[in-house]
Parts: structure tokens; C-alpha cells; sequence
């Protein structure tokens, strides 16, 4: 697993705006076949969507909007992000495929997956 | 004898909305009571962390003042950013009165008994503090953005309750 980043709303609001304005270029009838990224909201307590399916290369961001600091941590510690304060977000790249369940340290009843799906062949 | 959690909700039973001589509570009386909810729960998890060796009740303490000053700190942000000062009142008083009587009780306390002690105690709290924030404060804020802070707050404040009673049910005390 690629490193963590955390970054600020705003420097996420950044990269979303460059992934909207890509979805203005022409394009293909088929989704390309480049990493994408898929957010997670961290509200009320639990993990929204609470299971996202991607491909491997493909990056998961997660957005605290509760008051109180969350983490998305794995739960065989193989990844984990830092305490995410109110607002604050952190990406993680999937790069090898599988099934990753995960929680809130702090709150050990909010759990989450990430289920990665290899590459397709060609 | 009354147990100084039950004597905080008979504070909170008596006292209700009327912080000052029958006076209805305003928003910045109960901004400040809202805070002081928050900072007591903070000190008794102090406590918590400098009694007890058991892992669940120190990592609930943990989450307590983490989670505790991350609501008081955006609490500190609205009272800044709307340039005013919460205003002490009977019912913060009482709160105040009760949860010292509380300390004084646990740090008598060591072991499983405190733990128990310390976990039930949360248990009450929050069950008082919640059902106060939801039923009265809530309902009775009028600046916007201090309910929606209220209404933030009550999240983690039920998931701490939530947290809570497993905690206790963990520690297998005795009713």
C-alpha cells in the first residue's frame, strides 16, 4: 500500500476540481482504464458508503465531517490513516488486491471494507 | 443517600431551563453548560487515565478528553466567531458541584472497584447529558449555528453512551 497523504479540505477540494474537469474532456463509451478515486464519508459515526469495491491502483478518500477525529485503520495494521480532525481527509492507494476490513481506533464499532479487485488482463 | 450522579440529574430534573431565578435558560447560559458538561467529563477521564491499569476503561477515558476537546475546541470557534461570552448559571454550578463530589468518590477508589465506579458513572452521565442536550437545549437554542453544533455534539455524545454501556457490560460489574 502506497503511503498516506493527509491533506486539508481545501487541498482535496483542489484535487476534486481536477477530476471534474476531466470528466468534461471527451472520452470513451467505457470508463477509462485508470486508477479512480472513491470517497468515503466519515458522519454520524460510521463509515459512508460502509463497503467500496475499486481496482487495484485505484485510491480511497476519507472526509471526517464529524466534530470528533476518526481514523481508517486496517484491520490487520497494514495500512491506517492519522487521526483525521473535523473536516481533514486522508487517501490511501490500493495496490494489491483483496479484501481489507478496517475501524476506527478511537471508536472501534465504526467498520468499514475495502474490497480491491485485480487489474484487468489487457 | 443520593449518589452524586443521580444528584446531577435531580440538578437537571429541578433546574431544567431555569438557570436563574426561574429565568429561562438563554443561548449563552446554555453554550456554557454545554462546556462545562464537556470539561468535567474531561477531568474524570484524567482521572480515569492516572487510577486505572484496565485497557478498556483507559482507552474509553482516551476517547473521552480526544473526542470531549474537539467539541470544545469547535464550541471556543463559534463563541469567538460570534464575538460573545457564555454565562455561568445554576445548572453549570451543579454540574460542577456534583461531578467534585464525584472525584472524590472515585479517588477513593482503586482496581476493579474503580473502574466499575468510573463506568457506570459515564453511563449516567452521558445518559443525562444526552437526554438534556436532546430534549431541552436543542429545542430551546435559537442561533443556528450553536443548535447545529448542539446537534453535531449529540452524535458523539450518544456514541459515547453507546460506547459506554459495553464498557460496562465488560467490566461485568456488579448492579
Amino acid at each position: 500500500m502506497r503511503q498516506l497523504t493527509r491533506l486539508s479540505r481545501r487541498r482535496f477540494g483542489q484535487g476534486l476540481s481536477a477530476s471534474v474537469a476531466l470528466t468534461d474532456l471527451p472520452r470513451p463509451a467505457a470508463a477509462h482504464d485508470g486508477p479512480h478515486t472513491f470517497e468515503v464519508r466519515v458522519s454520524g459515526f460510521a463509515f459512508v458508503p460502509q463497503r467500496v469495491e475499486i481496482a487495484v491502483g485505484d485510491t480511497v478518500v476519507w472526509i471526517n465531517e464529524d466534530i470528533a477525529p476518526h481514523t481508517a485503520t486496517a484491520r490487520d495494521r497494514s495500512w491506517e490513516t492519522d487521526a483525521l480532525d473535523a473536516e481533514a481527509s486522508a487517501r490511501v492507494v490500493f495496490e494489491t488486491p483483496g479484501e481489507f476490513e478496517y475501524f476506527c481506533v478511537f471508536h472501534p464499532h465504526m467498520t468499514g471494507t475495502v474490497f480491491v479487485r485485480p487489474k484487468r488482463a489487457g | 443517600m443520593k449518589t452524586p450522579t443521580l444528584a446531577l440529574a435531580i440538578a437537571v430534573a429541578t433546574l431544567g431551563l431555569t438557570a436563574e431565578a426561574g429565568e429561562p435558560m438563554n443561548d449563552l447560559e446554555i453554550a456554557h453548560t454545554a462546556y462545562t458538561a464537556g470539561g468535567l467529563d474531561i477531568r474524570y477521564a484524567h482521572l480515569a487515565l492516572g487510577i486505572s491499569e484496565n485497557d478498556a476503561v483507559r482507552a474509553f477515558a482516551q476517547t473521552m478528553i480526544r473526542d470531549h476537546t474537539a467539541v470544545n475546541d469547535a464550541a471556543g470557534a463559534l463563541i469567538a466567531e460570534l464575538n460573545v461570552t457564555p454565562q455561568d448559571n445554576d445548572l453549570s454550578r451543579a454540574l460542577v458541584e456534583g461531578a467534585a463530589a464525584k472525584r472524590a468518590e472515585l479517588m477513593a477508589l482503586s482496581g476493579a472497584a474503580f473502574d466499575c465506579a468510573y463506568a457506570t458513572n459515564e453511563l449516567g452521565y452521558h445518559q443525562i447529558v444526552n437526554k438534556t442536550v436532546a430534549e431541552e437545549f436543542i429545542p430551546a437554542v435559537t442561533v443556528a449555528p450553536l443548535k447545529t453544533l448542539l446537534q453535531d455534539a449529540l452524535v458523539t455524545f450518544r456514541a459515547h453512551e453507546t460506547h459506554a454501556e459495553h464498557m460496562v457490560a465488560g467490566l461485568e460489574c456488579a448492579s
